[in-house]
């Protein structure tokens, strides 16, 4: 194992003098190598991973695409020419209106949630390193929707929904770890523990529901699908503060991780703390999904294929975390677009739509593989 | 220390019987308190006392109307869904030859309810069309989810044959949901149904299911030995004369009559069919003839007392069955796949 492998933005010690760039002479293929010396005479240098580069900018151009037409179609479609006016602050009212004060709040959150949910799914992914073990499947969505639900309808715990969802994360992904035992988050049996304990979370949202008055349930409904139609905006400062921050604290953990991905003998040898990155890795991954469950619900699916794009674009030598949040967002806006536009007047929740779209996916996934995976 | 084969454990319990009459007699005696109970408690003002009172001749017109129109069609109708789906639970699990596959898990619940509902948008309302489109919408599912599985080779692998049938079932929710939105009539029409309940039914819609559980009675009757006889390997089956492929589209079919009955009278409600044959399974051993005569008890039993804690726990207002099933079935399965062998079957 080299350390160049480990990660697509690598800072490693180098004899090379000077910011300069190599060819493929001195880097490893397929790597920029980018190298200067600091101050005190360091040398370092960065390798940078030509494909995870391209795919990065790949999806967000694909980002920006989408979110012009997710600004410009709906019950009211304003032209992309006229876009530009709008968002500068002239043009029609009507339209300024439509596009600054509903889709661009919109189109952030569906931005940052997608984001959210992707790099959870990929954190677990890669330390339970198995596909299917994304936060959705194993349970954790519904744990945070069942504790943030109690906090909506009110059983007399009046704290905000982010931290109550963020209570209900951690309790579900501690009893699946817990009821799996010694066995850890290895195949498929830890998943099946986690669906058994998503259905217990998903059985007591819906008892909460049953238990208030028909008005207060409607206004908890989209808890139980997952919609980005208003969404409480504590919840979304919330997480507009913490995905940045759970961005580079994953950065931080991309070369753990992609050593991690080997044999837990071949991580420790190369000198990884495993146990301790694996907790950091699980706890940032919960926090991320009960941020963004308490701003959109449960939106299942795109914690699986955030990841399956990303993981398809880029190179097989890093953990792709960038990518994964670009690819998340991506998948959250065409969604929405979507859920939004496809069957007007009616708006489909876009929790519906990911799961229509990720489902068949999953399938796929499950009868592809081959008896060795199990 | 290894298990012994399956075969083996087979032939010890044939050998030695175990006490089953005194347990299922124990078990109707359960049966019947719960039915008992399931008249004597409700949401509504009509107490114990006063429905006592009634069943032993005296009592009011309001006793009368509450027990006799109400509680007692549910009781019978607890009774019924319970049966179909217990017993569709153990025939599933013995084709499968796979402890976790259940109705409720493997999507055919789900494709039953997804029928339903597409046949509810396309313009029908009749609830007679309702139990024949069930039933079909759980022949389809649960040929789908078994059959892909064969087909890809993965049957023999449990836990991911029932990922298969957790996706698909969340497919078929998602497409559901999608379904109802499009068309609020619909919806209206079946908002308390999808959700799995036992609530406003009628004793209609139990005579309109009787014939398909006929059906499936006497199927499940006339396979029970071979499909016994198929837990001891397909080659031991065509051996002693069966034919496996028959036994298992015959055991397909009757589940999905089963299956399709219940749902097209209560709803998906999953898990039963998970819990009930579990638990028939550590009453009875592994033979499916005697497993499935104790889950025509135990199945109703659970359903019945579900239903009962279901008016209770939220009173005055009520809550779907299908939350409490899960409740108590969850852990059931979790159980199952923490085994650190899953038992074969």
């Amino acid at each position: 194992m080299n350390s160049y492998s480990s990660s697509d933005v690598a800072m490693k010690r180098s004899a090379d003098r000077g910011p300069t760039l190599h060819g493929p002479a001195h880097a490893p293929n397929g790597t920029w190598c980018l190298a200067w010396s600091g101050n005190g005479g360091q040398q370092h240098s960065l390798l940078i991973d030509r494909r995870g580069l391209a795919a990065n900018l790949l999806l967000a151009l694909g980002l920006m695409a989408s979110s012009l037409a997710y600004l410009s179609l709906g019950s009211l479609t304003v032209a992309p020419w006229e876009l530009i006016d709008v968002l500068a602050g002239g043009g029609d009212p009507v339209a300024s209106f439509m596009v600054q004060e509903l889709r661009l709040p919109r189109l952030a959150i569906a931005c940052l949630t997608g984001a959210a949910f992707a790099l959870s799914g990929c954190l677990m992914q890669t330390l339970a390193r198995n596909r299917l073990a994304t936060p959705g499947i194993i349970g954790i969505d519904n744990g945070a929707t069942a504790f943030a639900v109690a906090s909506v309808v009110g059983i007399g715990v009046v704290i905000a929904p982010p931290a109550m969802a963020l209570a209900g994360a951690a309790t579900a992904t501690a009893l699946t770890f817990g009821l799996v035992g010694g066995g850890g988050a290895r195949g498929y049996r830890f998943i099946v523990a986690g669906i058994g304990v998503g259905a217990v979370f998903g059985a007591i949202t819906q008892l909460l529901l049953a238990r208030v008055s028909i008005d207060v349930a409607n206004s908890a409904y989209p808890w139980t699908v997952g919609t980005l139609n208003a969404r409480p905006s504590n919840a979304v400062a919330a997480l507009a503060l913490g995905l940045p921050l759970g961005l580079l604290a994953a950065l931080g953990l991309s070369r753990a991780l992609a050593v991690m991905r080997f044999s837990e003998s071949v991580a420790k040898g190369l000198g990884q703390p495993v146990n301790r990155r694996r907790h950091q890795a699980l706890i940032l991954a919960v926090i991320l999904t009960a941020l963004a469950v308490a701003v959109a619900g449960p939106v299942g699916m795109v914690g699986l294929i955030g990841p399956e794009i990303a993981r398809y674009l880029s190179s097989s030598r890093s953990v792709p975390i960038v990518a994964s949040a670009l690819a998340g967002a991506l998948v959250m806006v065409l969604s929405d677009l979507v859920g939004r536009t496809l069957f007007t007047p009616i708006e489909v929740p876009v929790g519906i739509v990911t799961s229509v779209v990720g489902a068949p996916y999953l399938l796929w996934i499950l009868l592809r593989t081959s008896r060795s995976l199990a | 220390m290894p298990e012994p084969a399956t075969d083996m454990v087979l032939l010890k319990a044939a050998g030695t019987p175990p006490r089953l009459l005194a347990k299922a007699l124990f078990l109707a005696g359960l049966l019947l308190l719960a039915c008992l109970a399931s008249l004597l408690f409700g949401a509504g003002d009509v107490g114990p006392v006063r429905a006592l009172t009634w069943l032993l001749g005296g009592g009011d017109d309001e006793a009368h109307f509450v027990i006799s129109t109400l509680r007692a069609p549910r009781a019978l109708i607890g009774l019924t869904v319970g049966m179909a789906l217990g017993v569709s639970g153990a025939l599933l699990q013995a084709v499968a030859r796979n402890p976790l596959a259940e109705p409720g898990l493997l999507g055919v619940s789900a494709g039953s309810a997804f029928a339903v509902a597409l046949i509810l948008v396309m313009g029908a309302s009749a609830a007679t069309l309702r139990v024949g489109v069930a039933q079909i919408g759980a022949l389809v599912g649960c040929l789908c989810v078994l059959g892909v599985a064969r087909l890809r080779g993965v049957d023999g692998d449990p836990i991911r044959l029932v990922l298969a049938g957790a996706a698909f079932t969340g497919l078929l929710g998602a497409l559901t949901s999608l379904l109802l939105l499009y068309d609020q009539r619909a919806a209206d029409e079946i908002r308390f149904w999808v959700v799995g309940s036992l609530s406003g039914r009628r004793l209609d819609d139990l005579v309109a299911i009787a014939p398909g559980l006929l059906v499936a009675g006497v199927i499940t009757l006339l396979i029970a030995r071979p499909l016994a006889s198929l837990a001891l390997g397909e080659r031991v089956a065509t051996g002693l004369g069966h034919q496996p492929k028959l036994i298992r589209l015959l055991v397909i079919f009757s589940v999905a009559l089963l299956v399709g009955s219940a749902t097209a009278v209560a709803g998906p409600i999953a898990f039963v069919g998970l819990v009930v044959p579990y638990a028939a399974r550590a009453l009875a051993g592994p033979d499916i003839r005697r497993t499935l005569w104790l889950c025509l008890l135990l199945g109703p039993l659970m359903v019945i007392t579900a239903d009962i804690i279901s008016r209770l726990l939220v009173a005055p207002s009520e809550m779907p069955l299908g939350v409490l099933t899960a409740l108590c079935g969850a852990p059931v399965l979790v159980a199952v796949v923490r085994a650190r062998r899953l038992p074969s079957l």
